[in-house]
């Protein structure tokens, strides 16, 4: 028993102790302040944001799971603020008739750091390298890159893909005669940025790149420190850092010297509708009964109330979400609906759902209820899913939660919904979802069984077209046609919650340059304009 | 009264406590999950008396039910660790040479690996959540009860009752039932007792570091490890109150377990 005491003690001064320990952070916080040098700045980001490969485009550095501007590297094409496009490194791209092959010049007064020219070899040789090497994003539409001349690049496709431009704006171009196998940890570009340190774990510096052929960068010193939410507003009461990545459930808190700094985005959270029958196949289910009645889909779609939950569970710093890409260029308004309880009913009953004695609905034996997994440890997607059963449960329909692992998850969410986060700058997030992939699983789409010809069909010819306005069209067609769609008042196989604001404590005189709409990742968009930056 | 129902009295009174927090833990299984958005993040006060973390939920339903989970599982682990301690000791101490040294080769080689990497790794095998805890914990606590009855039985052995009944003719079945079993079941009953807390904390930390119970069950480890992420922004009453809790059942069980062995084992106060 002794020693137990003796423990209790120990805990005691240790608490003392980290106490003590707060109180010199005010002291250190105007010290900093007073220091804080005018051209760098410190950012964080979470840990899963550090690239576990380097700082290669092939192993997914901008071009991977989640997308920004490479800094390191400089790509041919750039997005803009409204997620159109804009030439960088190109100077002009063309697509030939058949949509087969793609011609970028580029400018020819661009060096890598090295000291070397950037030539059309270098960037036909980042594109195959990628092909080959890429395993997080799809290069399949890539036939083969080649160089005509030191300025000018084919781009071989094997079927037309016309929003190339969009991946040409993620991959960044790597100097064949620095690439090997370190490259990643080495990375030589010809961006704004150079790589000067890598403390795995902790951080990367990145200083301005003197010869930038662009408009030089007024930060001259960005640095990036990779830690937990919890660490990170830490690290901002006690005046280390300059901007803080945060959660909406610590945005609630003041921060001296900081303000809170929200950017919208289109990464969204939702759940998946299996839209089939069950069926099984190599082990896996299929379809769900419940959700694969369509009546149910859109009571569901309309008995959700955006508005509550974004209140509730992100205390207000997020937008309702009505499709995978709201507010981009190929969105269709279609998608939009009110909140009616009261219509979500009547369809339930329409379709014979009726209410049982314990309030849940039923309809030939079979109960209106399904379970609806979120990823473990993911705290804005658990309270998404619980309040979606708590107002689920108002509708007469029973909702289980249940956190998974990504192990899994994959598996079961063929059967059962899943709460998921999108959110990318560019309309192939409608294919990955919506179109369906004829040699994986029962031939339906990817993630969740779902079907339609005709959804289909504007998303095949969307990828043909010569110009980027006319594939637009065809993606909004395919949402909603007029008759068919993945809308309310079409098939309506994904249910869409809310795009989550990212959110971060900026310090006091620091001058975030305006913010494109970010993607799905809470990481390196924050940074994509670090170069416009200024204190006050 | 003599220190002998004094003893008895805080026995009583450690094992009811504990099976007030058992059925307190059942009647909250449905009030520990449900959210209310109107209410989160509150202090404590009367109406809520532990508070009420980020989804509303409230933290005495909560912990209640997360501890009861725990107790359950102790039990359940406990029980079954003990059961396979005493078969394997009193085999390994009877059934010759042979059987001993497999079985010892078996504590060692379990009590060599440290314990809770040998529990999260069949934890993770089994699939996590209840069964993979429960398996976990059962397989992993058992060394140090066996290699204590095997030494017990060993020496049992060589006392002149047990000689006289094998020169008798008595079959070893007979000798186990009989003389062996009544001899060791104090012991057996008291390391049984003292497993419980043990699996209790291993069941919260395997579960604390993500590789027990899933995310949405309101086990002690995923409260406090939740909490952790709210210590910063102040909200101490997420981590203080279950945290105080497991700690009181864990010294509960504790005491229950001496007391347990000083009224059946009165010579082992003079140790």
């Amino acid at each position: 028993m002794r020693k137990r005491v003796i423990s209790i003690v120990c805990a005691a001064a240790l608490t003392a102790g980290l106490l003590a320990g707060c109180g010199q952070g005010t002291e250190n916080k105007e010290k900093k302040a007073a220091e804080a040098d005018r051209d760098s700045v410190v950012v964080t980001m979470p840990t899963t944001s550090e690239p576990e490969e380097g700082f290669d485009p092939a192993y997914g550095w901008g071009a991977g799971e989640h997308v920004h501007e490479p800094l390191i590297q400089s790509t041919l094409t750039v997005t803009t603020k409204d997620l159109k496009i804009e030439n960088d490194l190109a100077t002009d791209y063309q697509v030939s008739e058949d949509g087969l092959t793609w011609t970028v010049t580029i400018r020819d007064d661009v060096k890598f750091t090295d000291g070397e020219t950037l030539t059309a070899e270098d960037v036909a040789f980042t594109y195959n390298n990628c092909k080959e090497k890429s395993s997080v994003n799809d290069f399949t539409m890539l036939e083969k890159a080649s160089a005509l001349d030191d300025t000018t690049v084919e781009f071989q496709m094997t079927k037309p893909f016309s929003i190339w431009p969009y991946t040409m704006a993620i991959v960044g171009i790597v100097p064949e005669h620095a690439y090997n196998e370190n490259y990643g940890q080495n990375p030589i570009g010809s961006g704004r940025y150079i790589m000067k340190q890598w403390d795995r774990g902790q951080q990367v510096i990145f200083e301005a790149n003197p010869d930038y052929y662009g408009e030089a960068p007024k930060m001259k010193k960005v640095t990036v420190l990779f830690m937990e939410e919890d660490a990170a507003l830490a690290a901002a009461m006690a005046g280390e850092v300059d901007v803080a990545h945060t959660a909406a459930s610590y945005s609630e808190q003041a921060v001296d010297g900081y303000e809170l700094f929200a950017v919208q985005t289109v990464d969204n959270r939702g759940f998946n509708l299996p839209a089939s029958d069950p069926q099984e196949k190599d082990g896996i289910t299929y379809g769900n009964v419940f959700t694969s009645d369509i009546n149910v889909r859109r009571a569901i779609n309309i008995g959700i109330d955006r508005d509550e939950m974004i209140e509730n569970v992100l205390n207000g710093h997020g937008t309702k979400a009505f499709s995978v890409c709201d507010k981009m260029p190929w969105y269709n308004s279609a998608c939009e609906v009110e909140y009616d309880p009261d219509g979500a009913k009547k369809l339930l009953e329409d379709a014979g759902w009726k209410e049982g004695k314990d309030g849940i609905r039923e309809k030939d034996g079979e109960r209106a209820a399904f379970t609806l997994m979120f990823s473990s440890g993911d705290s804005v997607r658990q309270a998404l899913a619980e309040d979606t059963a708590n107002q689920l449960k108002e509708l007469g329909i029973e909702v289980t939660t249940e956190g998974v692992g990504w192990d899994v998850a994959y598996d079961r969410a063929q059967s059962e919904p899943l709460v998921w986060g999108w959110g990318a700058h560019t309309p192939m997030e409608l294919y990955n979802i919506y179109h369906t992939l004829s040699d994986t699983g029962i031939g339906q789409a990817e993630y969740s069984p779902y079907a339609n010809e005709t959804v289909d069909k504007y998303m095949d010819e969307a990828q043909e077209t010569a110009t980027l306005e006319e594939s637009y069209e065809l993606w909004q067609k395919a949402q909603w046609d007029g008759a068919t769609g993945i809308t309310q008042e079409g098939d309506i196989p994904w249910i869409w919650l809310c795009n989550v604001d990212h959110l971060y404590f900026v310090r006091d005189g620091l001058q975030v340059a305006e913010q494109k709409i970010h993607p799905h990742g809470h990481g390196w968009s924050i940074i994509n304009n670090v170069d416009q930056w200024s204190w006050e | 009264m003599n220190r002998r129902k004094k003893v008895f009295i805080s026995l009583l009174a450690s094992s009811l406590i504990l099976l007030a927090i058992c059925i307190g833990g059942m009647f909250c299984a449905d009030t520990a999950r449900l959210t209310d958005f109107s209410r989160k993040n509150l202090s404590p006060s009367l109406d809520c008396l532990f508070g009420t973390d980020w989804m509303g939920r409230d933290m005495l339903a909560r912990t209640l039910r997360g501890l009861s989970i725990s107790i359950l599982l102790g039990i359940l682990t406990a029980a079954a660790s003990a059961v396979t301690a005493l078969i394997l000791g009193v085999v390994s101490a009877t059934l010759g040479k042979a059987a001993d040294t497999v079985i010892t080769f078996c504590i060692d080689l379990i009590m060599g690996i440290p314990h809770i990497l040998l529990l999260i790794l069949i934890s993770v095998a089994m699939g996590k959540g209840f069964k993979g805890v429960a398996l976990g914990i059962a397989l992993t606590h058992w060394p140090s009860l066996a290699r204590l009855i095997r030494a017990e039985v060993i020496q049992l052995r060589e006392s002149p009752y047990i000689l006289i009944a094998e020169k008798m003719g008595k079959s070893k079945w007979y000798i186990a039932r009989k003389h062996l079993i009544p001899h060791l079941m104090s012991q057996f009953l008291v390391g049984l007792v003292l497993i419980f807390p043990h699996a209790v904390l291993h069941e919260s930390s395997i579960t604390f570091l993500g590789f027990g119970l899933s995310s949405e069950q309101p086990a002690i480890g995923i409260i406090l490890s939740e909490s952790m992420k709210y210590l910063i922004t102040g909200k101490w009453w997420l981590a203080l109150f279950p945290g105080a809790m497991l700690v009181l059942v864990v010294v509960l069980f504790y005491k229950a377990g001496e007391n347990l062995r000083k009224l059946t084992e009165p010579g082992s106060v003079h140790e």
